[in-house]
């Protein structure tokens, strides 16, 4: 137990770049995703088949191999990322698919008459799309949603293989040192569940203030 | 203030509406009638852009949508009768996840970009007036369903429209609430405003209107002022409409 106390600063590190790397995800993933899911609803035939081939490819291929490709295979055309860039980007091009097919289905539940009511008060499409349709089909989207953030939370221990020291790289460091595998393994098991159940404490919370309307 | 020439109306090949002739004058109240099917809430869907013309051409005040315009251009043309044009609907369609107050004056804050304050000022003097001031930050969700519908008045009304139009708007409404409902498109009806009403309230339609268009299979089969249409019927379809009618009621 020792160990892990005299080394807590070094996790807590690596804790604070696995959440630091979760939310800037989830930021740009979000971001991604509203974009996605509106031009593969409302895009015309290019960017529909675009948008369709991008969350293919994404939900297709292993979230692993995008983080590699994107770190060592880019290098190989003179793009050099900081592991950290690539964690980022790697993972919000990631998330951005997986919740943009959450959104997707949130947006084509609000009902027709929704359109109408805003289309005939004379609103634009664009209009309508962020005050009357994005703002309903979000709380539909979030409970859904927040299981993908914590997939998210858990998956960026994936980053660890280019080198990003966030939880578990701070572990295998530390065993690298110590010789010992249990205790580091252990704790950062128990920071990662504590890390997850705090953030399905926020999700909660943010779904019953945006639910006050029901 | 509406003019249509032969407008035509098809879903997938079917005709819904058949060249349609009709004209309603500033200040008037039509009040639109005919049995299931019969194309009138389509028509009425026409004069304000929610469904896109086969043929012909519509006027509403000064502005012309025509079958024969450029997408862009008849979009352009619709969105302005839309500036002009109060809708209410059979569902209410209120924005849920805004309170009363902000369902009122979202489209004068989006649309019209007028100052903050000066929309709520004429927000709350419109649900004054629909008698709902002390549910303003409500959610819709917690009203009745008459109130919804009040509701949806007072934001129809928000634009300051020259014209109104109303799709069945007590359809959806328990029998208990129709009356209040009716109250609000009454006193409407007093204050000169031009409207057009799809309605089954026979009742409603004869005391409101001042011209009742009869409607069946597409087509109009029938037009004269409410008195006329009640008492005298010219057409068959039409005897046997109020006929029908009368045995549900």
């Amino acid at each position: 137990m020792d160990i892990i106390w005299s080394n807590l600063p070094f996790l807590l590190q690596g804790a604070y770049y696995t959440l630091l790397i979760t939310i800037v995800s989830m930021f740009f993933g979000s971001i991604l995703a509203i974009i996605v899911a509106i031009a593969r609803l409302k895009g015309n035939r290019p960017i529909r088949w675009l948008a369709r081939a991008y969350v293919s490819i994404i939900r297709g291929t292993p979230t692993l191999v995008q983080i590699i490709i994107i770190y060592y295979g880019l290098a190989d055309y003179g793009l050099n990322l900081k592991p950290l860039t690539a964690a980022y980007i790697a993972l919000s091009i990631s998330i951005g698919a997986y919740l943009s097919e959450t959104l997707r289905g949130a947006i084509q539940a609000i009902p027709k008459g929704q359109y109408e009511a805003a289309y005939a008060s004379g609103m634009t499409p664009i209009q309508t799309m962020k005050r009357i349709i994005l703002p309903q089909a979000i709380r539909i989207a979030i409970p859904p949603a927040g299981n993908t953030f914590i997939g998210m939370l858990k998956e960026t221990s994936l980053v660890s293989v280019i080198t990003v020291t966030e939880l578990l790289r701070s572990a295998q460091l530390l065993i690298a040192q110590y010789y010992v595998y249990m205790p580091f393994y252990l704790a950062i098991a128990v920071m990662y569940w504590i890390l997850s159940t705090g953030f399905s404490f926020i999700l909660e919370r943010i779904e019953k203030r945006l639910s006050i309307y029901e | 203030m509406i003019k249509t020439n032969d407008l035509s109306k098809s879903f997938s090949g079917l005709e819904v509406l058949k060249e349609i002739n009709l004209s309603v004058e500033t200040g008037e109240v039509v009040a639109i009638l005919g049995p299931s099917g019969s194309g009138k809430s389509t028509l009425l869907r026409c004069f304000n852009g929610l469904e896109e013309l086969s043929g012909g051409r519509i006027q509403v005040g000064e502005i012309e949508v025509d079958a024969n315009q450029s997408p862009r251009e008849r979009n352009k043309q619709i969105r302005k009768i839309r500036l002009n044009t109060g809708m209410v609907f059979q569902q209410f369609n209120l924005y849920p996840h805004k309170t009363v107050l902000q369902n009122v004056v979202e489209a004068l804050l989006i649309v019209k970009k007028s100052p903050k304050e000066k929309a709520i000022i004429l927000g709350e003097n419109l649900l004054k007036r629909v008698g709902l001031f002390e549910k303003k930050d409500q959610y819709p969700q917690r009203l009745s369903g008459g109130q919804q519908q009040r509701v949806a008045i007072a934001r129809a009304l928000a634009m300051e429209p020259d014209l109104m139009l109303f799709d069945e708007p007590t359809s959806a409404l328990d029998p208990e609430l129709v009356d209040e409902v009716l109250a609000v498109i009454k006193e409407l009806a007093h204050t000169g405003m031009t409207m057009v009403i799809v309605t089954h309230e026979m009742e409603f339609a004869r005391e409101v209107a001042d011209r009742i268009v009869f409607m069946a299979d597409g087509v109009i089969v029938e037009e004269g002022t409410s008195e006329e249409f009640f008492n005298r019927p010219k057409t068959e379809r039409a005897r046997k409409f109020l006929k029908m009618e009368e045995v549900t009621n």
